[in-house]
């Protein structure tokens, strides 16, 4: 299988902190999802992290557990830019205080996008609210990324050129 | 905690903060998607917007389960949706309100080449399940509006003439919810049209302007038998109710010297068409509008439709009554004599088309009315009349007992008032009116 590349561009937008939905499901095929609360996305995309709340994403989480896979929505409110990443395994650790400066830097960011399209900052801090304690990490490296911007491109599969 | 119904989120669902959708493949793979639109169907029912062939369409078909995690404009709660998928609708009321909806939304998201709604995915909400959070406190719930569809339900039932009736409704509207561009049309349905009998808040009445059936919001409420409520108008240039030019009209100069202009605002933001209907049949449309966003909402959208249901049964009730006149009127005080400067009116047979001077006052089975009242005024002296015999007289050609002869008398009635005072049509009982003439008029056939 070919490995996804996501472009510049759309890697420096996931990795400034926009907005993340993360799905997956369950035996039946019963579909799970929920916002993250935070994320990052390192070496260049090959590694991503969304931190979700215990209380807010039970179902996900337990799907999760059992071993489904995951997709994660990476989406900029005011310009309708979308990456859809999937992989179909994760690891997840609970959110430590080593967590904190990049979850203030997420909701930093956030603010700012979500006030581009007109919502003040304390809907997006009510949007985002949540304690560390209650948060899981969900570690994963995609194996498919997705072009997901509205339009003629939507859902074109991102990978390595052809050699 | 009692269980969350679809009715209960219903804020939740006017498109500011657009949803997301998560569906699963055949094989397993999860995907997520953005929904322009999540749209109320009833208690138990959404729809949404089927844009693109696409990943979600493709888990649909093999995989009929659905989620769908929503947002609380206001308070950011987070709300989700467990939905089972039914069918989808490419045509018909639904479709058609959703279609006008997403226009707007595509407008204001300058998404509009994008956004074409291909059909309207009916779900059965299986759940709904509040997502704990740390929301903000709700707003104070908006007032006044069981009351106002009170105060205006009140006011038709005292109601015994359809002026009487477009008043009552354009008052509530302006008094109690502060809508400041309002009108009524009623349907012409041997020419597939709507005519204005009411307005208010506009430089000019517009009474008589007409709108085709399907065009512009008002159009499509009427052909569809829905409403129609579009939030951001910016660009819907599909559904922007344009002065229906003479070019569009065709049939050369007689349709433009006949038209009157459509009174509606000329950048219009929001907007809510609301079909009249009566016993299955179709009556009018009451529509409002605004020049700022987001000015009408779904709670506005249930009280039109209480309002124009109420008005519907009116508009029938009167008809009816007005159909079985009181017995004639006392002989009236001797008319003073006309005098003044003679009004020349003409009539064109083809069109029933009448002309004061140069102006155009009215046509169609108005001008056809308005011609046999002012014959038997110069020909008999007659100045009383009543909707029966109007009804029975063939040469007005109503096309039928379900035609809403009182429309036309208050279409009638109010261009005099506005193009030609010095005759004026007065209510003098049920089904009975009469004609006044203070200038001498000079009557000219054309045929």
């Amino acid at each position: 299988m070919s490995r996804p590349r996501i472009p510049p561009e759309l890697l420096a937008m996931m990795a400034r902190g926009v907005s993340v939905i993360v799905a997956s499901r369950d035996a039946t095929l019963r579909p799970s999802m929920m916002r993250a609360m935070g994320s990052s996305v390192e070496s260049e995309g090959r590694r991503i992290t969304v931190f979700v709340s215990r209380a807010q994403a039970r179902q996900l989480l337990q799907d999760l557990a059992a071993g489904a896979p995951i997709a994660a929505v990476f989406s900029e409110p005011a310009t309708h830019h979308c990456v859809q990443v999937k992989a179909s395994r994760v690891a997840m650790r609970d959110a430590t205080s080593g967590d904190e400066s990049l979850l203030a830097r997420y909701l930093a960011s956030m603010e700012r996008e979500v006030q581009r399209v007109g919502f003040p900052p304390h809907l997006t801090r009510a949007m985002l609210a949540c304690r560390v304690s209650d948060l899981v990490a969900i570690e994963f490296e995609p194996e498919q990324a997705f072009d997901q911007t509205p339009g003629p491109r939507a859902g074109k599969p991102l990978v390595e050129a052809a050699p | 905690m009692n269980e969350l119904r679809v009715p209960d989120i219903r804020a939740c669902l006017e498109g500011a903060i657009p949803a997301n959708m998560a569906t699963c493949a055949a094989d397993g793979t999860p995907n997520v998607a953005f929904l322009s639109q999540v749209y109320y169907v009833d208690e138990e029912h959404v729809a949404l917007s089927f844009q693109f062939f696409n990943k979600t369409r493709q888990n649909i078909l093999a995989n009929p389960q659905a989620a769908v995690l929503l947002l609380h404009p206001q308070t950011a709660a987070y709300y989700r949706l467990h939905l089972r998928y039914l069918r989808t609708e490419t045509s018909g009321p639904l479709f058609e309100g959703m279609k006008a909806q997403l226009a707007g939304i595509a407008s204001h998201s300058g998404m509009q080449a994008v956004f074409k709604l291909l059909g309207a995915d009916v779900y059965r909400v299986e759940r709904i399940e509040a997502v704990p959070g740390e929301p903000l406190p709700p707003a104070l719930p908006r007032g006044g509006m069981l009351a106002a569809v009170r105060r205006c339900s009140e006011q038709l039932a005292r109601c015994n003439s359809l002026d009487e009736a477009l008043n009552a409704v354009l008052s509530t509207l302006n008094h109690c919810m502060g809508v400041l561009h309002a009108m009524v049309l009623m349907v012409d349905p041997a020419a597939q049209r709507l005519y204005t009998v009411a307005s208010s808040g506009y430089a000019t009445s517009g009474i008589g302007s007409e709108v085709q059936l399907g065009q512009g919001v008002i159009g499509v409420a009427a052909r569809e038998r829905t409403p129609v409520r579009i939030t951001h108008m910016t660009n819907a240039a599909t559904y922007t109710q344009a002065v229906r030019s003479s070019f569009e009209a065709g049939e050369g100069t007689m349709d433009a010297a006949t038209d009157i202009p459509y009174p509606g605002l000329a950048q219009p933001r929001s907007q809510l068409a609301v079909p009249i209907l009566a016993a299955g049949r179709l009556l009018g449309v009451v529509f409002v509008e605004s020049p700022d966003d987001m000015r009408f909402g779904y709670e506005d959208e249930d009280m039109l439709v209480a309002m124009a249901g109420q008005l519907g049964a009116t508009v029938e009730l009167v008809q009816v009554t007005g159909d079985a006149a009181d017995a004639p009127p006392a002989a009236a005080e001797p008319e003073p004599t006309a005098s003044g400067e003679p009004l020349q009116l003409r009539r064109f047979a083809g069109t029933d088309s009448v002309f004061v001077g140069d102006n155009y006052l009215i046509k169609g089975v108005a001008g056809a009315i308005l011609w046999k009242l002012l014959r038997d005024h110069a020909g008999q002296g007659r100045c009383d009349f009543s909707n029966r015999e109007l009804r029975l007289d063939p040469s007005i050609r109503l096309p039928d007992v379900t035609d809403n002869l009182e429309a036309r008398l208050v279409l009638l009635r109010r261009r005099l008032a506005e193009q030609c005072p010095a005759i004026r049509i007065e209510k003098t009982g049920r089904g009975r009116f009469r004609l006044h003439v203070e200038r001498p008029v000079v009557l000219t056939e054309i045929s």
